[in-house]
Formats: C-alpha cells, sequence, structure tokens
C-alpha cells in the first residue's frame, strides 16, 4: 500500500524529457464543423447553445475524428491516432449511436478508397466483404481508445479530475498513445468554489499533458420566441400559420446570459454559439434533418456556418 | 465526508501529524482536499519537518479519492455492456413501440409529457403490466392513480384463455411482480429511491426474477411544489433527483419511466412542467395527447436519442 500510495509523488519528468515534450511538434487540428479556425492542444474550447442544439454531436465528432488513425493498411481515414477523454456530466451519451457513427466513418473510409481505384459493382462489395474483418479490427481499436467516465456529481468530477494525471500517465506506458482530446459535457455547477478548483486542476493537467480541451455549456437563449420545440411541431400538424414560431435569420444576434464564473471564463480560449434554426433540411423521404447554425464569438468571425447531422456525422452546409 | 479522523483506524499513516499539518491549512475532511491545491500543499510538506510522514499521508487520501468516482471505461467495454445489459421493453402498445423502435430502453429515462386525461396514466399501466411478466416493477404514485383492476384487465386481454385456475395463478404471479409505493413529497420519494438502491445492490448478480422498471407517476407533483423563484434549493433538488434517476437507471440496468405534467407556454400552447433545467435530465421525451371523445391517442417525440423530433404517431390503449 505504501509504495503504490508513493507513486502519486514521483516527480514528473527529467528537463530532457521535458524539452522533448515541449519541442514535439504541435499541429494545428481541423476539426469539422469547427473549421474555420484551426485549434491547437492547450486550447479550451468552449461550445454554447441551447438544449439539442448537438453540441453534445461535434463533441461525439471531435472524438471519431481523433481516434481514427491517419492511414490504417493502406486507406488513408484522415484520423489523429490518439485517445479522447470524455467526461460525462450529464450522464446522456448513447454508446450504441457512438459506435455507428465509428462504423458509418470507417465505411465511408474504406467504399472512398476502393471507388477510387475504380472497380466494378462486384469487385467492390466483394473488396468490402474481404475488408469486414479489417474493419472490425480497426473498429475495436479506436474504440479502445476512447475513454468515458460518468460524473453523477461536483465531487465526482473533482475527484475524476484530480486523479487523472495519474491515469492518463498509466494510459501513456499502456498504450503508448497520448491523449490528445478530453472532453467534457455539460458544465452546470454552480458553486464558486468548485468551478475555481476545476479550473485549476484542468490548468496544471495542460501543463504536463497538452490536450484539447472542449467543453459544452447549455444556456438560455435571451430571444424570449427562440425554438420552441412544441410550436415547431405545431408546426408540422396544422397548416395555420404560427406567428409565434418565428425563423431565426442569420442576421439576428440572440444575446445570452454568461453565468458561468469568472475563473471559467477567462480560461476559455475559443468560444462558440450552436442552435438549430426552425428550417428542415429534407433529404429524402425518411429524414428530416435540422439545420443547426454555428457562430464563432472567440475569435470573433462575422460568419455563420450552417449544418446538419447525418447518419457520417456533421455535414456542412455553407 | 469523512472527517480525517474518522479514517485514521482505516489508514494508520493519517495520524495526528498528518491532520494537524492539515488543519493549518484549513482542511479537515476528505472533501476539503478536493477543493484545495494539492501540488501547493505538498510543496508545504516539503518544507515541514516530517516531510515524508506528511506526503505520505497525502498519498494515501489521493488514493481514497480515487475510490470516490466512477471507473473509467473504454469504448469496447461500454459497448460490451450496452448490448448485454442495456436492453428495449416494449410497452406493450403498438404505436409506441413502433415509433421508439421497438420500446422503452434499460438505462435511460424516458418522460411522457401531456395534458390531463391525455394517457400518461394508461401508458404506464400497460408498460408495467407488460414488464411484469418476467420482471419486477416498481410503481411510485404521487396521485393515487394506480389501479390494479386496470392492471389485471391488461393481463386478461394478452393471454390465451384456459382454466379459470391457472388465469388466477397468472395473474397473481405477474401482480405480485409489481411493487406499488405511495409518495407525496419529494423527500418521500428520495426516502424510497435510496432504500431502492440498497435493495438493488444486493440484488445485482442474484439469479431469478430482477427489478427493471420504475416508474414515477407524476414527478412534477413532487417536484413543483420546492420549486419557488427565491430559493435555489428547489431546484437543487430537482436536479439531484434527475440524476439519482439516472444513476439507478444505469448502474442497476433499469429503465424509468416519468410523467410530468403541462403548463402554459408563450401563444397558449403548452410546453412541459419544470422548465429548462429539467428538459435536459430525461433521455427521451414524448408528448401525449388525446383526441377528444374518443379512445385515440396522439404520441410525438419532442427529443429522443437517436430519433429526429418531431415524430409522431397515434396509438390506441
Amino acid at each position: 500500500m505504501g509504495s503504490h500510495a508513493k507513486a502519486w509523488l514521483v516527480e514528473d519528468e527529467s528537463a530532457r524529457e521535458m524539452l522533448d515534450r515541449v519541442l514535439t511538434e504541435r499541429p494545428f487540428l481541423l476539426l469539422p464543423p469547427l473549421h474555420r479556425v484551426p485549434l491547437r492542444v492547450g486550447n479550451v474550447v468552449e461550445l454554447a447553445g441551447p438544449s439539442s442544439s448537438s453540441k453534445t454531436h461535434i463533441l461525439i465528432q471531435a472524438a471519431i475524428t481523433c481516434i481514427l488513425p491517419k492511414l490504417w493498411k493502406g486507406v488513408s481515414y484522415g484520423g489523429l491516432g490518439h485517445s479522447a477523454m470524455f467526461i460525462d456530466l450529464d450522464c446522456r451519451f448513447d454508446v450504441l449511436r457512438f459506435s455507428e457513427l465509428l462504423n458509418h466513418r470507417i465505411m465511408e473510409a474504406a467504399n472512398g478508397s476502393s471507388s477510387k481505384v475504380g472497380c466494378h459493382q462486384k469487385d467492390s462489395e466483394a473488396q468490402f466483404a474481404r475488408m469486414k474483418p479489417y474493419n472490425e479490427e480497426l473498429f475495436a481499436l479506436c474504440m479502445k481508445r476512447f475513454l468515458y467516465i460518468r460524473c453523477y456529481d461536483s465531487s465526482e468530477f473533482l475527484a475524476t479530475l484530480k486523479t487523472l494525471h495519474y491515469r492518463l500517465q498509466k494510459e501513456r506506458e499502456v498504450h503508448g498513445v497520448n491523449v490528445h482530446l478530453l472532453l467534457i459535457d455539460r458544465k452546470s455547477w454552480h458553486l464558486q468554489n468548485v468551478s475555481e478548483a476545476v479550473v485549476q486542476e484542468i490548468r496544471r493537467l495542460l501543463l504536463v499533458h497538452p490536450m484539447l480541451v472542449m467543453a459544452t455549456k447549455a444556456v438560455v437563449l435571451g430571444n424570449k420566441y427562440s425554438t420552441n420545440e412544441l410550436t415547431w411541431n405545431y408546426r408540422k400538424w396544422s397548416a395555420v400559420d404560427n406567428p409565434y414560431s418565428r425563423n431565426i435569420t442569420s442576421d439576428q444576434q440572440l444575446p445570452y446570459r454568461e453565468y458561468m464564473p469568472a475563473a471559467w471564463q477567462s480560461f476559455v480560449t475559443h468560444r462558440i454559439l450552436v442552435r438549430a434554426t426552425d428550417d428542415d433540411l429534407v433529404n429524402g423521404e425518411h429524414q428530416n434533418n435540422s439545420i443547426y447554425l454555428l457562430e464563432w464569438l472567440l475569435p470573433p468571425l462575422n460568419s455563420l456556418d450552417k449544418f446538419t447531422v447525418r447518419d457520417t456525422g456533421v455535414f456542412i452546409l455553407s | 465526508m469523512a472527517r480525517l479522523a474518522n479514517l485514521e483506524t482505516e489508514y494508520p499513516v493519517l495520524d495526528s501529524t498528518v491532520r494537524n499539518f492539515c488543519a493549518s491549512h484549513g482542511i479537515f475532511s476528505v472533501e476539503d482536499f478536493l477543493i484545495h491545491d494539492l501540488y501547493m500543499l505538498a510543496a508545504f510538506a516539503e518544507q515541514n519537518n516530517s516531510s515524508e510522514r506528511l506526503k505520505e499521508g497525502i498519498a494515501q487520501v489521493l488514493s481514497v479519492i480515487d475510490d470516490m468516482h466512477q471507473p473509467w471505461l473504454n469504448g469496447m467495454e461500454l459497448l460490451e455492456d450496452a448490448k448485454r445489459n442495456k436492453h428495449v421493453f416494449p410497452t406493450g402498445i403498438q404505436g409506441i413501440d413502433l415509433l421508439l423502435g421497438g420500446g422503452i430502453r434499460v438505462g435511460q429515462l424516458t418522460e411522457l409529457v401531456g395534458p390531463s386525461s391525455s394517457g400518461k396514466t394508461q401508458v404506464c399501466l400497460r408498460t408495467a403490466s407488460n414488464v411484469a411478466r418476467n420482471h419486477m416493477v416498481l410503481y411510485l404514485d404521487t396521485g393515487n392513480s394506480f389501479s390494479p383492476q386496470r392492471i389485471a384487465y391488461f393481463l386478461g386481454k394478452t393471454i390465451n384463455p384456459s382454466s379459470a385456475q391457472a388465469k388466477n395463478q397468472f395473474l397473481q404471479k405477474v401482480m405480485s411482480n409489481i411493487s406499488c409505493h405511495s409518495v407525496f413529497d419529494i423527500f418521500a420519494m428520495f426516502d424510497v429511491l435510496h432504500q431502492l438502491e440498497s435493495y438493488l445492490r444486493c440484488q445485482d448478480g442474484r439469479g431469478g426474477c430482477q427489478m427493471r422498471l420504475l416508474i414515477v407517476d407524476s414527478i412534477s407533483s413532487l417536484i413543483s411544489p420546492v420549486l419557488g423563484s427565491s430559493s435555489t434549493q428547489g431546484r437543487a433538488l430537482m436536479t439531484s433527483a434527475g440524476y439519482l434517476l439516472k444513476k439507478l437507471a444505469h448502474q442497476h440496468n433499469l429503465a424509468v419511466l416519468i410523467i410530468n405534467h403541462t403548463v402554459g407556454g408563450e401563444g397558449g400552447y403548452s410546453k412541459p412542467a419544470l422548465g429548462d433545467s429539467w428538459k435536459c435530465i430525461p433521455h427521451s421525451r414524448l408528448f401525449l395527447s388525446c383526441d377528444r371523445g374518443s379512445n385515440n391517442y396522439n404520441v410525438s417525440i419532442l427529443r429522443h436519442p437517436s430519433m429526429a423530433s418531431g415524430k409522431a404517431a397515434r396509438f390506441v390503449i
């Protein structure tokens, strides 16, 4: 027990290791739909938006891009090949949906490369059948790189953060890959000292384990007539025009109340606001995908990106 | 939260030297450790006379903290758990089952929202009668709406006509799988849920009939009285109730069905009660309504982890 406990306080690294770590290349990451601004490890990105505005989906998309390898058995997947850690404070993560998305991305990449060779229909089917065991192996490899934890209250969250350093070191030894992405779903605690402790812990972690941190935040948009789910449903059923479901036009500035304490606000380096619009993208008879609007608040860009969510992930419209 | 003094019996390294040092920094319990900067504390310990001892003490508390959170899982383990444990239970109502792609899912909170007499309790009773054939069901009743006659009626509709005695036996068996508790305020509900948690912790892993469905009819009548605009205690109670239900659902493989009422919203349309803070807690939200003067009901999806919201269906009970 004593020697195991002592392992907590072993010094982290020698000077040489530190230089190695700092001088390693820190590439820029372009993760759709956040492709306007290149992100690096060490950035803290905050995704704000009302509920059901696909914030968690963007996190999942980033996680999948992170865990997929760049190149594997001759097929390019365009991923980063690193581990991703997901801290679920919302406790609403659906792993079946996650694995579906991952599978779709793998198959899409595999199909993409086979179609480039220019095979006939039959050949590509045979190739697809041959690729299936590889896909499963790759799937298992990627899933093992995705680390997940649920926190049911803020003490569990703090306990997780305090022991994260040790956990990350263990991961490095076992897998040989670094964790590059830390995703936190829903920051909703209100206690001042808890937030300060959280920010402090994450800051310390980022010094030793450079990671990209992405956190979601639920906000209530200032506009009283913002998208109300029920009026939206009624619009679908009745032909009568509902004067209260105003379309959110692109040039409308929707203010929201910032409720996170100053410690967190100054820690965040990038800020994004996502929201759902009333429009739909009619995509075949079955799918009616909502269109989401994405706006960069920090650094402030004047453009609004439109995207929709499909089986294969996020699809940029404009 | 555990005071450091109480931990000494289990971890003798946390003796009075360590505790006095911690007390000098304002740390008296494990929870205080969570908020403090441990690296600074270690640095202070370094300068102290008995630094080795103090560092051992801090390391020991850190390993206690490590037990305080859920275990880390990787994607494959999560997927395996979902495939093995998180089944889908059909409600027995065809329209709803088709809409949801099978039924309500274990490990998730499904909320039924609707104005009064829109069939919410009926759907719960039907689902309870369906699940109780093979599993145990707990029904938390806040408004005396549980009706054993209705359950017997639903069961009677689906079993083959055979001898009256066999029918009776079957009814007895299924009805004994359903426990109904009356709770009239939120603290009573917390009580019942904590007892349930201890019960399930012993029960899990043992074979036989396991509990798989928890129904709360209705949660809005428990929470609305404590939600006031002046204090935040009501909202905190609401959030902890929601998280407790999620924890029970996930860790003990229960499907949770919650009933919520509607309140007036803008434009004269009704919206679910309990406000925006509650909105994000259930995994799925279904809106029920009834066609006036008939047995036809409408259900539409307000929110679902894998279906688009707005999908609607009709059903008959």
